[in-house]
């Protein structure tokens, strides 16, 4: 079934949506991921990319206890990461630790080191401190956003604050902001909306309705890249919000998630779910644009920002994650729990 | 010779020299002359010491030398002895012929003193003679001088008498010339004695003067006079102090007046075209406008011409008035052009200004009218076909947007076939006129036109280009799909305009792309080949000149992005609706399902009103029954076959375990060919809707991969989805891809269920007829509402 393609594969035993890049992990290029089964027993799989980067190693299989909606690797410790789990009828949000020792039973139990359940509605994801050592945690359900702290050797986590964004808006997602701490950018139903954690309040918000998947410029400020169902992908400056600076077409179907690359500036990752990851460059002029110059124009003067398009996989693709160590690297996961690693090196001289 | 004259020489200036020594008082100078080589030895110096030259000659010299010298000596003291005899003996002489001569002076003085007392006293007598002559005439020159004078007086006192009636006789005879001349000699005097003596005469002439300025004034002003009778009559009043500068200013100001007499109105040029046309049909009607306005700017060149010749110093006003005159008629005609104005009523109304300039233009050549009227000739030909392209382009978007107010209410009555195909008339039409207009332009032999012929090629080149661009860019701002510049600033104005955008016309705007792409652009790139050629060379200059095949791609680009975008906005709707159905219920905690969902109506009545837009405006296309390409055709065959045997394995083994079953379908779907969801679209009606369809089941398989279903929601859902099958393929082309699209929304749903037991094939049926029952029976009542 596989085609000509570059990627290393890796097969999950059962259905999954999430994958994670250990970004604490300074010695390999590794990524976690978890199942998404409702009648199996689900796992989190510990994946690490041989030195050759010609193989993909499970380094750890441990089992979890529910299905796995949002898995995030901790930033600076590569043994504890979180996740949101359903039940089917409820979902929780939990810290795990990776017990010490690997490979030695095939399925240890994952060490719960905290359990965010103070919250209520439909958890639907665990954001970290983008970057060092730091205890603080967000999460979001349909319609609140927590900050908490964490204490790794209390085994606990307290709510530090908490503000409700309004039955309405049902959020669905977020990104932490790597260049303010302090900004948060959650999706909604109908808009993109940003916190200040200091003040636990809504200040600002972009009117962009169904947006499926959020993510901040870490090498620009001020730049974020959001994905919509129906109208593709938008690059915004948070400045003057109002319009798009960029318009990128984004996939035949929803465009689920986007990522931008770590190091290099204006590459980003597209995940459909046509079955296809798109490799974009959003020029790095796109900000620096004269404001008289609709979008069209640009776009229009600009060659095809469309770089690759991976399309092998089987089914809709909903996990997508940049290697932060390798930074050409990046991982995807489709629907039947197939993990794709690929090399963007070829694109690199292009930009 | 020499020899002989040098001895000769020597002589004479010795006895020069000797005798000026002689008398002159100063030795030292009459020897200056010898005694340059004065040394001891020259005895003729004064300081020549006879010892010393003695001894010298003793001690240089022998014997015989000194004897030769002595010789010598004797010889020349010999020479000088009769040399200063014969000196002395002609001085004497001289002086006894002097005295002598005073001798006879002093006897002859006498007696001479008394000749000269009696000369004296004679000469007295005459002068005392005359004198008394010259006292005894002295008066009767005097009066003879003065009955002169009084004489000259009485002859000018007789002329300014009879000046007036000298001056009536030259009116009379219009000798203003004599007249002028007469009158300026007396003035003068009149203007001395006017006030006392000549009162009358004064008065008398200054009428008849009056009389003549006024006469060389009304000659001046007549049109009918002759211009050199013009100028002199200038000339006269200029003589007569009469302030010709004020004439001058007065002629020009009429002259001036006149010009606005002389413009083309806006409201009336057209009036001069409509007349001018009607001329053709009715030869009688002889007081056209456009006569009239010949007549009027041929009075205003001859005007010109005599005003020229009478005051040379008044060219320059000449010149800015034509010049004005000029830019007047084209600043009208922008005016003019500035309303809709079809190419042979501009040029009609071009050919009336160029014959204006063309006119004055003879009279002042200087004034480089020609070159001035040849630029704003340029400038106003570029605006019209500017203008033209706009105009057209105006009248496309206005046929577009002209339905779609009324479109909501009625789009049952195939409004979007309407606007489609008035669109497509417009933009045909729209683009024959403009051509014609332009060979009009073309064709036109005024001498400019020939000049700009070229420019006016690349002109329309261009404006072609612009026109194509610009209208892409508005059909793409029609559609929502970008904000025009004007509200980019504010994108809450984008969104809400792309919310209110029907999507039929995004269709329709779509459609009218191809159809650019395929006819107009085709035959506007024909057209321009076969008589708007040649040009090139100076557009390519400017700017790119039109490159049909570039404005090809564009639109097959934005034909490509409208339809997308049509379908997208569709899709969006639906997604909405879909959206709405799977957040709303708690599907953990689902009833038993006894009726399909609504929302299957509501999407099935979405993908009609998408049928319906889409028969309107799209052609149909070769029906085939499987969308893929011919190399995997029979793969395609295999792949719906196996569909089939799959479903009916899925009706049959309905009453066995669901896992097993899931098994199967996971089986099956191995082996079945990756099913091609995502093809590209085509401008067909059925590929149209069968794209929509796809999407949408997606749309519905990731919303349901979102929830968690107890036994009661999944049954709903295949409740559901069964119910769409038989209408979905009815309207749909691609059977296999949308019966892939329905099981793989099922398998979704049976993975995302707790407890999959799917219903019973009898309960499935009932309940399906029942909705269908239900639902025809709803159209029923419809129909005879309608009736």
């Amino acid at each position: 079934m596989q085609g000509g393609s570059s990627g290393i594969g890796y097969g999950l035993k059962y259905q999954a949506r999430c994958i994670s890049d250990v970004k604490a992990d300074t010695d390999y290029t590794s990524f976690l991921t978890g199942t998404l089964s409702l009648k199996e027993e689900n796992e989190v799989h510990l994946l690490r990319l041989s030195s050759g980067g010609s193989e993909l190693i499970c380094e750890g299989l441990f089992s979890h206890p529910n299905e796995i909606w949002d898995l995030a690797s901790c930033p600076f410790d590569q043994r504890i990461f979180s996740t949101v789990f359903s039940t089917g009828e409820s979902f929780g949000a939990a810290i795990w630790q990776i017990p010490e020792l690997y490979g030695q039973l095939n399925s240890p139990q994952l060490e719960r080191v905290a359990s965010l359940d103070a919250l209520v509605g439909k958890i639907n994801c665990v954001l970290w401190w983008p970057s060092g050592r730091c205890d603080k945690l967000i999460s979001m359900d349909e319609q609140n956003i927590f900050l908490w702290n964490l204490d790794c050797s209390k085994k606990s986590a307290e709510v530090i604050s908490k503000d409700s964004a309004g039955m309405l808006h049902s959020l669905s997602g977020g990104a932490w902001n790597p260049h303010d701490v302090n900004a948060v950018a959650a999706t909604g139903e109908s808009s993109v909306q940003f916190w200040d954690l200091r003040t636990m309040k809504k200040v600002n918000s972009i009117e962009h309705a169904h947006v499926r998947g959020v993510d901040y410029n870490p090498k620009r400020e001020h730049i974020l890249i959001t994905a919509e169902d129906e109208s593709g992908i938008h690059v915004w400056d948070l400045r003057k919000a109002k319009v798009p600076v960029q318009e990128l077409p984004g996939h035949t179907h929803w465009t689920w998630a986007v990522k931008c690359n770590p190091e290099y500036d204006g590459l980003i990752l597209s995940a459909g779910t046509d079955s296809a990851v798109n490799l974009w460059y959003a020029s790095a002029s796109s900000s620096d644009e004269k404001p008289s110059q609709s979008p069209v124009e640009s776009i229009r003067q600009r060659v095809n920002p469309l770089l690759n398009s991976y399309t092998d996989y089987e089914d809709s693709v909903y996990g997508l994650a940049w290697s932060s160590r390798e930074p050409w690297v990046f991982a995807s996961l489709s629907y039947d729990g197939r993990v794709v690693i690929e090399s963007v090196k070829p694109f690199l001289p292009r930009i | 010779m020499a020899t002989e004259a040098a001895p000769m020489d020597e002589k004479a200036k010795r006895m020069r020299d000797l005798l000026s020594s002689f008398y002159a008082p100063d030795p030292s100078i009459s020897t200056s002359g010898s005694s340059i080589s004065a040394s001891f030895d020259n005895i003729n110096s004064t300081s020549f010491d006879a010892d010393q030259y003695m001894d010298l000659m003793i001690k240089k010299s022998n014997l015989e030398v000194l004897l030769q010298r002595h010789v010598q000596m004797a010889a020349e003291i010999k020479n000088l002895d009769t040399d200063l005899q014969m000196l002395v003996y002609e001085n004497y002489n001289k002086f006894i012929s002097a005295t002598d001569t005073i001798k006879r002076m002093k006897s002859n003085i006498f007696g001479m003193e008394g000749n000269m007392d009696q000369l004296l006293q004679k000469i007295m007598s005459v002068q005392s003679r005359s004198d008394g002559v010259n006292t005894s005439l002295f008066e009767k020159r005097e009066h003879i001088e003065k009955l002169h004078r009084t004489r000259n007086l009485l002859r000018k006192v007789q002329f300014i008498y009879d000046l007036p009636a000298r001056l009536q006789k030259c009116i009379k005879s219009e000798t203003y010339g004599d007249a002028v001349r007469f009158y300026i000699g007396a003035m003068p005097i009149l203007k001395v004695y006017g006030d006392t003596s000549f009162q009358d005469c004064r008065r008398a002439s200054e009428e008849a003067i009056e009389i003549i300025i006024k006469n060389l004034q009304t000659k001046l002003f007549s049109d009918s006079e002759s211009i050199q009778a013009r100028a002199e009559a200038a000339v006269l009043l200029k003589q007569l102090d009469v302030p010709v500068d004020s004439l001058k200013d007065k002629l020009l100001e009429k002259l001036e007046q006149s010009l606005d007499g002389l413009q083309i109105k806006p409201e009336e040029a057209s009036l001069l075209a409509e007349h001018n046309d009607s001329s053709n049909d009715a030869e009688s009607n002889e007081q056209l406008p456009a006569k009239i306005h010949e007549d009027a700017v041929r009075g205003f060149s001859e005007a010109m011409r005599a005003y020229r010749e009478i005051f040379p110093d008044s060219e320059e006003r000449l010149f800015k008035l034509a010049r004005a005159l000029t830019a007047m008629h084209f600043e009208n005609m922008e005016l003019y052009i500035r309303k809709r104005v079809s190419a042979a009523d501009f040029l009609r109304i071009f050919r009336i200004i160029w014959e204006d300039v063309v006119l004055m233009d003879e009279v002042l050549p200087e004034a480089e009218l020609s070159d001035l009227s040849a630029e704003a000739a340029q400038v106003t030909v570029k605006k019209f076909v500017a203008r033209t392209f706009s105009h057209l382009q105006q009248d496309i978007s206005d046929t577009i947007l002209k339905f779609d107010i009324n479109q909501r209410e009625a789009v049952e009555e195939e409004v979007l076939k309407v606007v489609l195909e008035a669109s497509k008339k417009a933009g045909i039409q729209g683009t024959t006129d403009i051509f014609q207009d332009f060979r009009q332009l073309l064709d036109e032999n005024i001498g400019i036109f020939v000049k700009m012929k070229d420019l006016i090629i690349g002109w329309i080149q261009n404006g072609f280009q612009d026109f194509f661009r610009s209208l892409e860019a508005q059909f793409l701002v029609l559609s929502g799909k970008t904000s025009s510049s004007k509200d980019i600033e504010g994108g809450l104005v984008e969104g809400k305009s792309s919310d209110k955008i029907h999507a039929g016309l995004i269709l329709v705007l779509a459609q009218l792309s191809v159809f650019v792409e395929q006819k107009v652009i085709p035959r506007v790139s024909e057209e321009i080949a076969a008589s708007f050629s040649g040009g090139n060379s100076q557009a390519f200059e400017n700017g790119p000149a039109f490159i049909p095949g570039e404005l090809c791609r564009v639109f097959h680009a934005a034909s490509e992005k409208l339809l997308q975008h049509y379908i997208d906005t569709r899709t969006q709707k639906i997604s909405v609706l879909l959206r709405k159905r799977f957040k709303t219920p708690n599907w953990v905690k689902h009833k038993e399902p006894r009726e399909v969902h609504m929302y299957v109506d509501m999407f099935l009545h979405e993908l009609e009103e998408v049928g319906k837009e889409v028969k309107q405006v799209l052609p149909q296309g070769t029906f085939r029954k499987h969308k893929r390409t011919d190399s995997n055709g029979s793969n395609t065959t295999t792949s719906s076959r196996s569909n089939t045997l799959h479903n009916d394995k899925m009706t049959r083994s309905n009453s066995q375990r669901a896992r097993s079953q899931l098994f199967e379908t996971h089986l099956a779907k191995l082996f079945k060919q990756k099913v091609e969801i995502f093809t590209k679209v085509e401008f067909t009606q059925e590929s149209v809707v069968t794209t929509t369809v796809k999407l949408c089941l997606k749309s519905l398989q990731e919303y349901v991969r979102l929830q968690t279903f107890n036994r009661s929601g999944f049954q709903q859902i295949q409740l559901d989805i069964q119910f769409l099958k038989a209408p979905l393929k009815e309207t749909v082309e691609d059977e296999a891809a949308i019966d892939f699209l329905l099981d793989e929304v099922i398998v979704a749903a049976s993975e995302r269920c707790l407890d999959v037991i799917p219903l019973e094939p009898p309960i499935l049926d009932k309940l399906i007829q029942a909705k269908l029952a239900k639902s025809k029976e709803h159209n029923n009542n419809n129909n005879t509402v309608s009736s």
